[in-house]
């Protein structure tokens, strides 16, 4: 938790630590001085011990009136509730969603799974699927509201309000936004991480002049860092620029690390609000977008089970096991149906992988495969040979 | 002031534009995320073949050549059956409910890969220029090169072209063979004989001299002969490759067994016990008087695969 706090920037025990700005834009807004005051921007370095909510209030009630003035306190308690409803309640109803997805549909099927399939095997199932989905979703969030709260007093005169991602970055406690960045990390693909950079250092506000006061020292840490960071891409870069053709690797391993150096703002007055809703509801379609694969994702393995007498024609049944009781193999079939094999007639069964893990690309950072999760790729580690069995070839 | 505001005007337009192109970037992540690889995958290809969905793979092999495909006690072995099981079992044909040999004889193996009586031929099979014009090959898994074989008796005393030109010798070999032709161009006077099988046969009765094929056909005899045969390391300049013959009209499972002999190759040259070099030391390894590890196999294409993503080291 302290170490949180820390990590937030936080020169004070300031409850809502992220949110620097109130302060300052209470000042500019009120006396009409304008979006782009230099004092404003100056004064954006980081917040002094003043309380969030106490310059701000005036302006609310002086756009709406007919509001009802909020306390910090009952809105941290409201937020916390909504979140907490949120975490629990999503993949909840997602997972049951998923189920009906699986089961192609059918109503009797869905009822099978669900009679089947226990509680937390399909959190835990959502959860391995949805990790990644979720903490993208969480830190764009966070590294957009924390840029738009940090410009938020250039907003132009009479657009008070202040953005939604915004509102949310301020009440949200560090460790969450810690957390967040954390399930990134460890989730998304080593090819995504250097968007984690500039996103870290939006959300955090982390500015080259934290590094050093004095110019000259701090040009040399950012060079040091950014040639660590190149000594530990180099053999991928060449490697990306040899194979050709892989633009967009190259882009992404070295354009992010450079935006980091730009990216914590403030924003000028004019696209605040076009970027607020624009980033809204880019970041809503993106995550309807990237939920459809999560819901269909398949909730059990993926096997083929190898069925026949013994000394007679077997058959191979491709499909996920539902249930296996004294008599019965129950197979919900991967081309849809379920199957019911008499236990006895099981000669084998093989796990077989999907064909979405196939990679797109043929790169890796130190022998790590780019489109592997940091735990992926610590699990190829430890379990290194990974054989397909030819069963899973063939078509079921 | 005012050098102070531009700065901040500065610092703010690159502040948009960095966010900006993060954005573009995270949405160009996303995009690529969503992509079909550019490679076509193993599966791919898979369902591209003529064998996709078949319940049973049928391979061409030799029944009569010692070491390398034998019938022994209703058993197919041997070198190239070896391969064809790793080949079969890599196509996911594994098992005798799923693989099926087929005898075929050395003149009927471009026919039967022509009449789609098997699907593939591993059958010490050369992979020749004239040959190409009418079936697909894949590999080659194995270097071979012309030798001379001489029974005990004649140790010693033929060991050179020139021996071999000495008419008091009777040469023999097989009809349509390279040896045939080679031995031809270094005027070599030869009894044609439809089998190496037969040579053997014809040299223990005391009716030719020397046989002279393939080393691996030749190793296979003298296996079976080990007391009575002798092979003599001959300078032909010729090498032979064998290749898997793949019907013609079917490229994608050509591919499919060329990138498995490749993946054999690779787990070979890491050091690694490779199927290959498994059924080489199961089968010829004994016989062949010069160590052998697996050839490349040409034109292999870049397949995606599962475990593509596996740690190199």
């Amino acid at each position: 938790m302290s170490a949180a706090t820390t990590a937030a920037g936080g020169d004070g025990p300031v409850p809502p630590p992220r949110s620097p700005v109130p302060d300052t834009a209470a000042g500019p807004t009120i006396d009409g001085t304008g979006p782009a005051s230099p004092a404003g921007v100056d004064g954006v370095d980081w917040p002094a011990g003043v309380p969030v909510a106490e310059p701000v209030e005036p302006i609310v009630a002086d756009v709406e009136p007919g509001r009802v003035r909020w306390d910090p306190a009952e809105r941290r308690a409201r937020a916390s509730q909504s979140f907490w409803t949120a975490a629990v309640g999503v993949p909840a109803i997602f997972s049951v969603l998923r189920l009906g997805v699986e089961a192609g549909g059918e109503l009797q099927t869905t009822l099978l799974l669900v009679a089947n399939v226990g509680p937390v095997n399909l959190l835990a199932g959502f959860l391995t699927t949805a990790a990644r989905l979720l903490s993208t979703g969480l830190v764009a969030v966070f590294a957009l509201g924390a840029v738009l709260a940090v410009s938020a007093d250039r907003l132009p005169p009479g657009t008070r309000r202040r953005p939604l991602f915004a509102r949310w970055a301020d009440i949200t406690p560090a460790w969450v936004v810690l957390a967040s960045f954390l399930l990134a990390l460890i989730t998304w693909p080593l090819l995504y991480l250097p968007l984690l950079l500039p996103a870290f250092v939006a959300a955090f506000q982390l500015r080259s002049a934290r590094l050093h006061e004095r110019v000259v020292p701090r040009l040399l840490i950012i060079v040091a860092l950014l040639a660590g960071y190149g000594w530990l891409m180099l053999p991928t870069l060449r490697e990306a620029v040899q194979q050709g053709g892989e633009e967009l690797v190259l882009a992404l391993i070295v354009v992010p690390p450079l935006l980091a150096l730009f990216i914590a703002g403030p924003l000028p007055g004019v696209v605040i609000r076009p970027l607020a809703s624009v980033t809204e509801v880019a970041v809503l379609a993106t995550l309807i977008w990237a939920a459809v694969p999560v819901i269909s994702t398949p909730v059990l393995p993926l096997t083929v089970t190898t069925v026949g007498e013994e000394n007679g024609p077997t058959e191979d049944v491709r499909g996920h096991v539902v249930t296996t009781d004294d008599v019965n193999m129950v197979i919900l079939q991967e081309q849809g149906g379920v199957r019911y094999v008499p236990v006895g007639l099981v000669r084998a069964q093989v796990l077989c992988p999907s064909e979405e893990e196939l990679p797109r690309h043929q790169l890796r950072i130190h022998d790590f495969h780019v489109e592997d999760s940091l735990l992926e790729g610590m699990g190829r580690r430890v379990r290194p040979v990974h054989r397909i069995d030819a069963t899973c070839r063939t078509p079921g | 002031m005012n050098s102070g505001s531009s700065q901040s005007r500065l610092r703010s337009v690159a502040s948009t534009l960095a966010v900006a192109l993060t954005l573009t970037l995270a949405a160009a992540a996303g995009c690529d995320s969503r992509q079909e690889p550019e490679l076509s995958s193993v599966q791919e290809k898979m369902r591209e073949t003529h064998i996709y969905g078949q319940s049973k793979l049928r391979i061409g092999v030799a029944t009569n050549e010692p070491l390398m495909g034998e019938l022994r006690n209703g058993q197919h072995v041997g070198f190239d059956v070896e391969i064809a099981k790793y080949i079969a079992a890599s196509l996911g044909y594994e098992g005798d409910q799923r693989l099926e040999f087929v005898p075929v004889a050395t003149e009927e193996r471009i026919p039967a890969l022509q009449g789609g009586t098997v699907d593939l031929v591993v059958s010490s099979f050369s992979i020749t220029e004239e040959r190409k014009k009418v079936v697909s090959f894949a590999g080659p898994y194995f270097v071979t090169t012309q030798e001379v074989m001489v029974p005990t008796r004649l140790r010693g005393k033929i060991s050179t072209i020139e021996d071999l030109r000495n008419p008091d010798y009777k040469i023999c070999t097989s009809g349509g063979s390279t040896s045939e032709a080679e031995l031809g161009g270094h005027q070599v006077k030869v009894l044609v004989v439809k089998t190496v099988g037969d040579c053997v046969a014809g040299i223990r009765a005391g009716r030719y001299d020397a046989v002279s094929s393939d080393e691996t056909i030749l190793a296979g005899f003298l296996a079976r002969h080990p007391k009575e045969f002798e092979i003599v390391d001959m300078p032909f300049g010729t090498s032979e490759l064998l290749g898997i013959g793949v019907p013609i009209g079917d490229p994608a499972l050509r591919d499919l067994v060329a990138f498995f002999l490749q993946k054999s190759y690779q787990q070979g040259r890491d050091e690694q016990a490779s199927p290959w070099q498994t059924s080489y030391n199961r089968t010829l390894g004994p016989w062949l008087k010069a160590e052998k590890r697996q050839p490349q196999p040409l034109e292999v294409p870049k397949l995606v695969d599962f475990d593509d993503k596996a740690p190199a080291k």
